[in-house]
């Protein structure tokens, strides 16, 4: 929330939401034309059964209505449910396995595998796909970018919390930047 | 839908207006140690899993602020897991018990009380059921995580005082097999060598075991082996489940689930065949038993020479082929030392004191023992399975000092030890675990104590018990620190002190005894054990008017509980009981453990050879001390081990044996259970960590992609399991681990949908009396598709 505190608001009116850790939901077109895409029905807000889609309030400028998953607080869980409810084509109908809401990236400096302060592999467990989208090398995690979804399960499920509240495994968005116009 | 589209759009609102009145969600930073001044570390072991780790915690203003490792330590190095590197955020945790509380029936709430009503009530209730039914009516049932001075202090006043041989441990589910395993085979209990094998090893066998998840500090060691070596290390992982750990092994065999006992004979079969054997080994200290029958060579021959690596492949299900099994064999006897590595894979089955066995037999047969780099290495779950129970006669059958109950000389030597009356420890050994639980089921046991384990979630077959721990005819007492699904049953909860916030010593895998001393004050009115036990016992001696329980404790009247009085414990045990023992801790006293970085190994007959480290490997002359003054001829390995007269290792003929429970068309599939790194046994403290909650907040089945897609399952689908004796609903991940046919569970979810125990089966080993949590059969069923689940945790 700290980035979109009111007085920010203002000059942020059309900067889009979608930053490290905060993304879209599965199967989202890119940034550049989800806002005019999506009709801000919030259908796909109320489906999730987990809550982990939340919509924009007005401080989001023009984004305000939109969905928005905040994984560090609720990651997506991948049910899909979302991508089915979606009635403008803004979530496209993707699968499992093809959804791309980000790619995560380990940050070897705050990583406690990486930095030898403890055996942790938590990213590792709580990958939906392990082996595929993540992998152990000499116990420490190594992303495959081929398979992972940026869920951001591991992020949730990350004990490294930095100061400045990233993680030390963050989803950043991509594809999200993607550009679709000529 | 929770919530309607009409609520949905009024709450958007209304955070909006909220975000406009500046109200701002704050990360919470509390639990980040940024500044370095003014800490004391204190030295001390790891709370949770066998492997011993040294550790030391940060104490600020007397709050702790941190653990971190010892790289001293020939434990770990300095190295930590997630899970022992957070345990201190117990500590000082809000749901601590702080108060004695008490209610009169099951169904009441909690009233709190005063420590001399509490003991009173438990005093009481003890002379109560003691006077109606004797020892056999009373029952302490402890843990392999209790300091050794707790074990023993508790069993003193069962067996001394109260003429009660039902002293129990939760090692039982967990090392039982282990333990007769080492004694049918080595005639003396714990493994001859040590973790400083790994690193002198050149193939290691690791089979029933997720060393990485269940030990992941010495995985480490073990793949730093292997790494640092890739061409001359060898590593061989066999299990029905494609772990963690078979990630760096060179050769995974995948069988199916309970026909091990066939590939094991299939690797003696190949050894024998292509004469891989120490004959010189075998002649000189070996002997062949079936049975009750001394046998030969030849018979043993005879018998593995059924076991063709051909027809075992197909007995485990054809994953794998026989020149599989002939390499497996040829690696393991002709590397320059072979460490063989288990844990419950092998000891949590009705056969588990053979699977022991027939791992020992390829030991003897090829010589892979008693040098470095080769060894026997069982895996311990508990930081003191081995100090406190095992070594401090936490089971029912086994006196301090490795002494067995049923022999009249043993007995003597302990009473005279306790000043007791001769005769006043009963000959009868006392109610194995699942024994002792079925006895309350038929309130045959009218009082029990259980201490720092929770029996409601980690006993096999759980409902069945659960019904005889909800009588009210059952008095059960409990100590933990917080609560759990067994407090929920009891009558009397009492509050201890965690780690750290008392003195005393942990014995790990290694016959490594470790010390860990007081560093902070616990919360509210939590007490030691060891005071709770002497407080208790006065009270019981007055109302049973009997003075033996009184000499029970006279030698540790009026000493203070933080420091003195279990040092004063230690020393009894240790001086009197462990004198002359294969365990001699004679000169592991306070003072020498406090000086040491990481403990001492037994034996150590002296504090001078103590500080040296103690024993790295039993039974050699020269290094062991009492190879040297119990040896009885002129040969280089002694074995001196209390069970075995001819002092020789003997070599099983044992045969393949099903599991109680195999798969049929109602319940087509193998269920195994186990641990997560995250997590500690029942989850009362890990559950408790945020760090780790967040990581594993829920239990989940693991299920091979094969048979998932069968059953129509898709990643986090809810699935039923459903066996003869239980059902579980919990989301499912669909991963290449467990072989087809067969999924995998884990056990450390409270919740009554997830708790995995309902589903085990109670079937256990004829001779450790161990149950079979591995292998069960179950239906396997998609529910629905993912859904919201919460962490639940009692209390």
């Amino acid at each position: 929330m700290t980035g979109l505190s009111p007085h920010q608001a203002g000059a942020r009116f059309l900067e889009s939401p979608v930053t490290k850790n905060r993304l879209r939901p599965p199967g989202a077109v890119p940034e550049e034309i989800f806002p005019a895409k999506c009709i801000r029905c919030g259908r796909c807000v109320e489906v999730c059964p987990y809550r982990s889609i939340i919509m924009l309030d007005i401080r989001a400028g023009i984004h305000a209505g939109t969905p928005l998953v905040q994984v560090e607080n609720i990651p997506c869980y991948l049910c899909m449910k979302c991508v089915d409810v979606c009635p403008t084509g803004s979530l496209l109908r993707v699968s499992q396995e093809s959804t791309r809401m980000g790619l995560a990236i380990i940050d070897q400096f705050s990583c406690a595998a990486w930095q030898n302060t403890a055996l942790c592999r938590t990213c590792y467990d709580k990958c939906p796909f392990p082996e595929k989208a993540i992998r152990l090398d000499q116990l420490k995690p190594v992303i495959l970018p081929d398979h992972c979804t940026g869920c951001g399960l591991c992020t949730n499920a990350c004990p490294v919390t930095l100061a400045n509240g990233n993680k030390a495994i963050n989803i950043e968005p991509l594809y999200a930047r993607d550009k679709v116009t000529v | 839908m929770a919530q309607t589209r009409r609520e949905f759009i009024k709450k958007a609102a209304a955070l909006s207006a909220a975000s406009y009145a500046g109200l701002d969600l704050s990360i919470d930073r509390g639990s980040v140690a940024n500044a370095n001044e003014n800490i004391s570390w204190h030295r001390g072991s790891c709370r949770l899993c066998g492997v011993g780790c040294r550790v030391e915690l940060g104490v600020k203003n007397g709050n702790p602020v941190g653990l971190r490792g010892v790289p001293e330590a020939r434990t770990n190095f300095g190295y930590l897991c997630m899970k022992g590197m957070h345990f201190w955020k117990c500590m000082g945790h809000p749901d601590r018990l702080v108060k004695p509380l008490y209610r009169k029936k099951k169904t009441d709430t909690f009233k709190e009380i005063s420590w001399d009503e509490a003991l009173n009530i438990a005093a009481d209730e003890f002379a109560k059921a003691h006077k109606e039914g004797g020892g056999e009516a009373v029952a302490y049932y402890g843990s392999g995580q209790a300091l050794t001075e707790e074990t023993y202090f508790f069993q003193k006043i069962m067996r001394g005082g109260l003429q009660s041989n039902n002293v129990e441990g939760n090692p039982r589910l967990c090392m039982a097999s282990a333990v007769g395993g080492y004694l049918t085979s080595f005639g003396a209990d714990e493994p001859i060598g040590g973790y400083s094998d790994i690193e002198k090893a050149h193939c290691f066998f690791i089979i029933g075991s997720n060393t990485a998840e269940a030990h992941p500090v010495l995985f480490r060691r073990i793949m730093r082996r292997k790494l640092d070596n890739p061409d001359t290390v060898k590593v061989i992982n066999v299990d029905p489940r494609l772990s963690q750990t078979s990630r760096i092994a060179d050769k995974h065999l995948q069988f199916k689930p309970g026909t091990d006992l066939a590939l094991l004979n299939a690797m003696a079969n190949v050894i024998i065949e292509e004469k891989l054997y120490d004959e010189d080994f075998l002649n000189k200290y070996t002997t062949f038993k079936s049975g009750k029958e001394t046998v030969d060579f030849e018979a043993y021959k005879a018998q593995v020479a059924e076991y063709t690596p051909e027809k075992v492949v197909t007995i485990c299900g054809n994953s794998f082929s026989a020149d599989d099994v002939r390499e497996t064999a040829r690696w393991f006897a002709n590397s320059k030392g072979t460490v063989s590595l288990w844990t419950m894979g092998l000891n949590q089955r009705k056969q588990g004191v053979w699977a022991n066995n027939l791992v020992h037999n390829l030991h003897i047969l090829t010589g892979q023992l008693l040098k470095d780099g080769a060894d026997s290495l069982s895996l311990t779950g508990q930081p003191n399975a081995c100090g406190g129970v095992r070594e401090g006669g936490g089971l029912c059958h086994i006196l301090p000092g490795h002494r067995p109950v049923a022999n009249e000389k043993m007995r003597t030597q302990v009473e005279k030890a306790w000043g007791v009356p001769q005769g006043r420890i009963p000959p009868k050994p006392g109610l194995h675990t699942m024994a002792m639980f079925s006895a309350i089921n038929d309130a045959r046991i009218k009082a029990i104590w259980i201490n720092c384990t929770s029996p409601v979630q980690s006993l096999p077959n759980c409902n069945l018990y659960n019904k005889g721990m909800a009588r009210e005819d059952v008095f059960i007492i409990t100590t933990d620190i917080f609560h759990t699904l067994t407090t929920q049953t009891a009558n009397l909860v009492l509050p201890t002190c965690f780690h750290f916030e008392k003195t005393g010593v942990y014995g790990c895998t290694e016959r490594r005894s470790q010390l860990t001393k007081k560093a902070i004050e616990p919360p509210g009115d939590a007490k030691p054990e060891v005071w709770i036990i002497r407080e208790w016992a006065r009270k019981l001696s007055e109302k049973l008017n009997d003075p033996v329980i009184a000499q029970c404790i006279k030698p540790f009247e009026g000493l203070e509980e933080g420091y003195e009085l279990p040092k004063a414990i230690w020393n009894e045990y240790s001086q009197k009981l462990t004198a002359h023992r294969d365990n001699d801790l004679r000169g592991a006293t306070y003072e020498v453990l406090e000086q040491m970085k990481d403990g001492v190994q037994w034996p150590a007959p002296t504090e001078e050879y103590a500080l040296t480290g103690g024993t790295v490997k039993k039974f050699v002359k020269g290094r062991d001390p009492m190879a040297d003054t119990e040896s009885k001829d002129d040969l280089p390995y002694q074995f001196y081990g209390p069970a075995h007269p001819d002092r020789k290792l003997w070599i099983w003929l044992r045969d393949q044996a099903d599991p109680e429970e195999i798969p049929d068309s109602e319940y087509p599939f193998y269920l195994s259970t186990g641990r997560i790194i995250d997590h500690w046994h029942t989850m009362s403290m890990t559950g408790r960590v945020p760090e780790l909650l967040r990581a594993n907040p829920y239990a989940h089945v693991e299920i091979n992609p094969k048979d998932a897609q069968k059953l129509g399952i898709k990643p986090g689908d809810m699935v039923e399991l459903t066996s003869r004796r239980g059902v579980n609903i919990m989301p499912a991940k669909v991963y290449e681990g467990p072989v087809e046919g067969m999924v995998f569970a884990y056990w450390h979810d409270q919740h009554k949908d997830r708790m995995i125990n309902k589903v085990t089966k109670d079937a256990i080993d004829p001779g450790s009396k161990e149950p079979e949590f591995k292998i069960c059969a179950v239906r396997v069923k998609r529910v629905s598709g993912p859904q919201p689940l919460k962490p639940y945790l009692v209390g």
